[in-house]
């Protein structure tokens, strides 16, 4: 007959274990998560020399499985491409991250930013302002 | 037939072929950058080299090497492979790597080629160019920087074009392909240099940025301006037509278009497209439901019987003209229908009606390639139909076929090599026509005898008289008879619509006199080819669109609107105030008609007058069959979904049928098959590049009327026509052929225009005793002295405010 106490002492072993470790628990909000430096968070487009890096080819549109990614593009007083329209639907995005992949010019990357809830449905979509990498 | 091996696969081809024609015959793939199939061989890019045993040693190009009996060809052994990766090395070496910022990225040739050679590094290293680039033309925009030298452009503008606008200057590393004296493209901006360019060197610059090539669905349709009936490809993204395609394959044509085709697609997608019917209500017209509008149209036509008419433009389909015609002669009965202002039609309804016992042409465009002598008559072809023009330059260039042209203005045409131009008087045409049968009957050249009515109609008409009434040497219409008679197969052509007012029914009968007499009807490469205005002017003719027993012609029906027995008019898709002649009638007889119904894509000067307008799909948006000026069946389906709540025309008539108790078509197939003159084509069988409809040929000689036109001394002979760059009005809202051709003008000689003071682009007067119209003056070599050439198409500055349809008009102008 094998002791009763036995599988009790088991567990409170691996409890008492468990009250010298440090806590798993995050105490959300008022702690924040370290996020990974590789982490496939909010897009931002990247900025140089003031304007936005990108060009405008459609190639992340292109490639987005999501069909997530909206480009418009405009001829500036240089006649030269740049995104006169960008706009991500984070409803729609998997955040595969093929879009930063893709970017011939590097000039969108995912940043850690994961706190993406919201009220309304149009708030999700991100336009070009709202990616712009901020300094 | 010259039998070769490409890659081990045995084929035989024409003895003029080349080995790269072989390969493409024997399915072997042999990459190439300067190769057009339309284009002769040039062998600039060298990336089709290839080994051929026979020639051991060195690398053969294939675009220029002409194929031997027993060839035996390698296409990609590693030296040929090694070869082309040093081509492309080199080509990369000066070209920009700016595929994400190029519109080509996609569509790119050298792109495709470096990828699938992996030449993803280059060995070399050298600086790229830094040559300006050309923002400044509104169609075509120039960057050297990209140009791989391939001179497809070159040629293509010099061999089928024939305006040589481009050329390669400087020598060596600096070459570059240039303009006249380095100068701003100046050329007629067909865009067929920019069709054929492998790189993003030449861009249309309505289409920069807007999509990316693999991102637009690519849909086939038949061109909606002119006759000729080309095939083009639309670019279609997000429901919006943004641009046209080139396909080398398709149509006839080789997918070369003219710079309406190419350029004109904006008011498919156009921010003007009427979206909601319109009703007018206290003076206004405002918005309304298609029911209402329906019930409204359907109310006013009901029983109106001779009191309602219709006027329709050829450019709808030959389904929805079938709906309207039995609308108006079953449902309303009414006979009174017609189009294209009645006269223009009328050298092919009446005209040839007459002459050749069926309203259509003999011949078809293909012809014109396989005759031995052109004569055009009283057009630039260039000018109205340019893909025809382009098929003329061909013939002319690449065949040594003869060209006669007897016209009142000299053009693009008759300046082609060997071109003999009949430079006659306005208004002559028909007495020169007469003059050249006439000598074809006194020198015996005539293979069908006269008609004793016609032999003595025609006594008149000696060179001598008719030489001194048209301005033309006696001498000169003899050789031209002469040639006509001698040249085994010899096509006629002549330009009808509602543009030319001068080319008649009279103008009809002689020419096809001419065809009769010499004996030149019913065989390959001969006969006459009307060319028609609109893009189913013919089909038109074929449904029988025309004033029925005891029905009025277009004239009279707004003569009727005026003296009040017209009392509803339907007008679909024509806009009388500016297309039709004396507009100061139209503009009446559009007030006077006591309900107005304007079916059309815009709310154009016509429609902003009528009671009900119904917006209506273009040809985009729907499904059909054109028919080409050449009786050349082609079926369009919908690229694109209506605009707002636009309707396409069928269902439009359809449904007004259903409203007055009639039994409308239910489909396309079921309207086309109603059509008599296609007895034999199925809608259903009908494939790309369409089918011809038979023409079967009662050749009658018919008398010409022939009036003299005198136009007082002092005053200009005013001809008006169609630009080049426009075809009715509707190519007034696209945008691309307005950049280029947006206001009204008047060409006068350089010899006037010195002695009038009047300078390039200078405000003139035209005053006719109708009225007087402000035009811009422009100064052109074509024209002679004391005559004036105006275009109808537009509507501010309309010349049919001083012209009233007559085929020469006196006019006086001043600045």
């Amino acid at each position: 007959m094998p002791n009763p106490f036995t599988p009790i002492m088991q567990g409170m072993k691996i409890t008492l274990g468990h009250v010298f470790k440090k806590p798993v628990t995050l105490m959300y909000p008022d702690e924040r998560p370290k996020v990974a430096e590789r982490f496939r968070g909010l897009h931002a487009l990247k900025v140089s020399h003031n304007k936005a890096k990108c060009v405008a080819c459609y190639l992340c549109p292109t490639v987005c499985p999501a069909k997530c990614i909206t480009v418009e593009a405009g001829e500036d007083a240089n006649h030269d491409k740049f995104a006169a329209k960008y706009e991500i639907d984070m409803l729609r995005c998997i955040f595969c991250g093929y879009c930063v992949e893709a970017c011939p010019v590097d000039a969108l990357k995912m940043t850690g930013e994961f706190e993406l809830a919201n009220y309304r449905r149009e708030d999700f979509v991100f336009t070009k302002e709202r990616l712009l990498e901020k300094k | 037939m010259v039998t070769l091996t490409i890659d081990d696969k045995q084929v035989s081809v024409e003895k003029d072929a080349t080995i790269y024609d072989a390969a493409k015959a024997a399915g072997v793939n042999i990459p190439i950058l300067c190769h057009d199939k339309k284009l002769k061989p040039f062998g600039a890019c060298r990336m089709c080299l290839v080994e051929v045993e026979q020639m051991k040693g060195r690398l053969i190009p294939a675009c220029t090497t002409p194929v031997t009996e027993g060839m035996i060809v390698r296409s990609s052994t590693p030296p040929v492979e090694k070869a082309r990766k040093l081509v492309l090395e080199l080509l990369m070496l000066n070209h920009p790597l700016d595929c994400p910022v190029c519109d080509k990225g996609g569509d790119c040739e050298l792109q495709n080629l470096a990828y699938d050679h992996k030449v993803n590094s280059n060995r070399l290293a050298d600086e790229k160019f830094h040559h300006e680039i050309d923002y400044n033309n509104p169609l075509i925009e120039r960057d050297q920087n990209r140009c791989v030298l391939c001179g497809k452009c070159v040629r293509i503008c010099d061999e089928i074009v024939a305006r040589g606008a481009l050329t390669f200057i400087s020598r060596g590393i600096e070459t570059t392909i240039g303009t006249e004296f380095d100068g701003p493209l100046s050329c007629e901006f067909c865009g067929s240099c920019i069709s054929v360019c492998p790189v993003g060197a030449l861009l249309a610059r309505p289409f920069k940025f807007k999509s990316r090539f693999w991102a637009m669905t690519k849909k086939k349709s038949v061109c909606g301006y002119c006759g000729t009936g080309c095939n083009v490809t639309l670019g279609v993204k997000d429901n919006k037509v943004l641009t046209t395609v080139y396909d080398e394959n398709q149509g006839f044509h080789n997918g070369q278009l003219c710079v309406r085709g190419r350029f004109g697609y904006q008011f498919i997608s156009s921010d003007k497209r009427l979206k909601t019917p319109l009703i007018r209500k206290n003076d206004q017209l405002v918005e309304a439901g298609w029911d209402e509008a329906l019930a409204l149209v359907a109310e006013r036509l009901k029983g109106a019987g001779s009191a309602a008419a219709a006027l329709a433009t050829p450019r709808m389909t030959n389904e929805e003209l079938v709906l309207l015609k039995q609308l108006m002669t079953q449902q309303v009965g009414s006979q009174n229908i017609d189009h294209s202002a009645g006269y223009g039609h009328a050298a092919v309804s009446e005209g040839l009606g007459k002459s050749l016992g069926v309203a259509a042409s003999s011949a078809t465009i293909l012809d014109i390639q396989k005759s031995d002598l052109i004569l055009a008559i009283k057009t630039d072809v260039y000018e109205t139909h340019p893909v025809v023009g382009f098929e003329i330059n061909m013939a002319v260039k690449n065949k040594g076929i003869k060209l006669q042209i007897i016209s009142d203005k000299r053009g693009k045409l008759s300046r082609l090599p060997g071109a003999n131009l009949l430079l006659n008087k306005p208004g002559s045409d028909v007495a020169l026509l007469n003059a050249v049968a006439k000598v074809l009957l006194d020198e015996n050249l005539a293979v069908t005898p006269a008609t004793p009515e016609l032999a003595a109609a025609l006594n008149d008409f000696t060179p001598e008289k008719v030489a001194e009434l048209t301005g033309v040497a006696a001498d000169a219409i003899r050789d031209l008879a002469r040639a006509y008679a001698a040249a085994e197969k010899a096509i006629i052509l002549f330009t009808s619509g509602l543009a030319y007012p001068g080319a008649d029914a009279q103008l009809a009968h002689a020419a096809a006199n001419l065809a009769i007499l010499g004996g030149k009807l019913g065989k390959e490469g001969s006969g006459i080819l009307a060319l028609q205005e609109k893009n189913n002017s013919q089909g038109a003719l074929d449904v029988g669109f025309v004033p029925g027993q005891g029905g009025l012609d277009a004239q009279q029906i707004l003569a009727g609107c005026s003296a009040g027995s017209i009392k509803t008019l339907l007008i679909a898709g024509e806009n009388p105030v500016v297309s039709y002649p004396a507009q100061a009638q139209v503009k009446k007889a559009l007030d006077a008609v006591e309900f107005l119904v304007v079916a059309d894509l815009f709310l154009t000067e016509t429609a902003q007058m009528a009671d009900v307008v119904l917006p209506v799909c273009s040809y985009a948006e729907k499904a059909g069959t054109f028919t080409a000026t050449d009786r050349r069946v082609q079926k369009i389906s919908a690229a694109i979904p209506a605009v707002g709540q636009s309707k396409p025309e069928f269902q439009v008539y359809g449904e007004l049928i259903s409203l007055l108790g009639g039994q409308p078509a239910a489909t396309q197939a079921e309207a086309f098959a109603q059509i008599a003159a296609y007895a034999g084509i199925s809608y259903a069988e009908l494939g790309e590049g369409g089918a011809f409809a038979a023409v079967k040929l009662q050749p009658v000689q018919v008398v010409p009327k022939v009036v003299t036109v005198a136009v007082d001394a002092g005053k200009f002979a005013l001809l008006t026509g169609a630009a080049l760059y426009h075809c009715g009005t509707m190519s007034l809202y696209g945008e691309g052929t307005v950049s280029v051709c947006g206001e009204a003008y008047v060409e006068i000689s350089r010899n006037d225009a010195a002695k009038m003071n009047i300078s390039e682009g200078a405000e003139v007067k035209l005053t006719s005793s109708t009225g007087t119209v402000s035009v811009k003056a422009r100064i052109s070599p074509r024209m002679s002295e004391g005559v004036a050439f105006a275009p109808y198409h537009f509507a501010e500055a309309s010349i049919n405010t001083v012209w009233s349809g007559a085929a020469v008009t006196g006019v006086t102008i001043s600045k």
